[in-house]
């Protein structure tokens, strides 16, 4: 009965403390890759705590390997299968979450192509690179496997020098090499797949920030990092185009910040939550499945 | 970086010169009337013509009718239209399927532009003699 119940606490410490502490330190921001395979670590294990605690406790409920069969007028059967039921309940909204958000992603941004496409005109200056004929300044990526696009408008054209430029065009490309998009959709999934009044977008909203890091980071190393303070700035200080679309909080500031500091060595910091992420994902796992394999051993020997 | 468009899909940007025909025509238009107003500028086969039309209605960017044995194109809706589309769904940032595109950076508040100027002059200021 001990397993299910330590499970079951570890799942709600890596659901609610866990992600509100880490998301209030600044420390991830000096290693946004490893952060950001911490945060994974932290929902993924968070996942499979709780569907552990549910299997090991309709395990521990539903009586003992010599009694293997289900009894429906036993009152600790029937728990333990709605427990198993509860379980697989989530699982299944974890699927059909993540079914959603990949098939809406996809189709929005598949009529967003056609749209480009059509409307504007293609650069030679990058792969993929289209203009767009609209004073508001705008710059963005479409990701895809095959086809993918950087969008540019002309009112950002005209906010830009030619090294400004270039450090966001190598910012979008980094986006669109490492595929950013695709770990923000697991996170979007996760986000999605839970019930409103027990999720947050914690872990969501600071992959997103950690992603934009990467990218300034790489950016940086090919252009350094003053065209992108500077195209940052004169991309996000213009006007808001349209009322309400300026968040409360950015990352922006954080990200101008960011560049104007010294990179100090953080090879430590990087190893250390490496560290912290892989131990997330093996003791849980191993906690479950300990008892299961000296259960096995015990069986044969 | 020196894969995807280096050969560029010819489709691709047939479309818009296509697109445009149908924008600037007043009417619904045949295979054979927009090959022609392609062919003053462009050497295209009336086949590719076809194929372009027939994948733009795919996308449901332009609309056929019967008329007699041929269809008429028009575009789905003004190029305006489509532009105000194409700027609202670039700058919506609700939903869950915003992943959908990354914008680069967002507009910030006032206080916030003060802020990143300020940030901006550090930088300016204390690394002019660092390599950047």
């Amino acid at each position: 009965m001990i397993t299910p119940v330590l499970l079951a606490a570890l799942a709600l410490v890596l659901a609610g403390p866990a992600p509100a502490l880490l998301a209030r330190s600044d420390w991830p921001y000096r290693v946004p890759r490893a952060a950001i395979a911490l945060w994974q670590a932290i929902s993924l294990a968070a996942v499979l705590a709780a569907l552990g605690a549910g299997i090991s406790l309709s395990y521990s409920t539903a009586g003992q390997p010599g009694e293997p069969r289900f009894d429906p007028s036993s009152a600790r059967d029937l728990v333990a299968a709605a427990v198993l039921a509860m379980t697989a309940l989530v699982v299944v909204r974890l699927l059909w979450a993540a079914g959603r958000v990949a098939v809406g992603t996809r189709a929005r941004r598949r009529r967003h192509r056609d749209l480009v496409d059509i409307l504007a005109t293609p650069d030679g200056l990058i792969p993929g690179l289209r203009v767009l004929e609209e004073q508001t300044p705008l710059a963005y990526c479409l990701p895809a496997l095959r086809g993918a696009r950087v969008v540019v408008s002309v009112g950002a054209l005209d906010r830009l020098d030619d090294s400004e430029l270039r450090a966001v065009l190598a910012h979008e490309q980094a986006h669109l090499r490492a595929r950013h998009d695709l770990v923000l959709e697991a996170f979007t999934a996760l986000h999605q797949a839970f019930p409103r009044f027990v999720r947050s977008d914690l872990a969501l909203e600071q992959a997103r920030t950690l992603v934009e890091l990467l990218a300034d980071d790489d950016a940086r190393r090919r252009n350094g990092p003053r065209p992108l303070a500077r195209a940052l700035v004169a991309l996000a200080g213009s006007p808001a185009p349209e009322a309400g679309l300026a968040a409360a909080k950015s990352a922006t500031l954080l990200r101008v910040q960011r560049l104007a500091d010294p990179t100090p060595d953080n090879r430590l910091l990087a190893a250390t939550t490496y560290t912290a992420a892989v131990a997330l994902l093996v003791v849980p796992t191993l906690t479950v499945a300990a008892p299961i394999v000296l259960a096995i051993v015990n069986a044969v020997s | 970086m020196t894969s995807e468009e280096k050969a560029p899909r010819p489709l691709g940007d047939l479309e818009r010169l296509v697109m445009e025909q149908l924008w600037a025509a007043s009417e619904a238009l045949t295979v054979r009337q927009v090959h022609e107003r392609v062919a003053t500028t462009r050497d295209l086969a009336y086949t590719t013509v076809m194929t372009v039309l027939d994948r733009l209605a795919k996308k449901e960017l332009t609309e056929r009718e019967r008329d007699g044995k041929a269809w008429r194109y028009r575009a789905a809706a003004p190029r305006e239209e489509l532009a105000v589309d194409l700027m609202r769904d670039a700058l919506d940032r609700a939903g869950d399927r915003r992943e959908a595109l990354v914008r680069f950076v967002g507009q910030v508040s006032d206080e916030e532009a003060a802020l990143l100027r300020e940030a901006l002059a550090k930088l300016d200021g204390d690394t002019s003699g660092r390599a950047g």
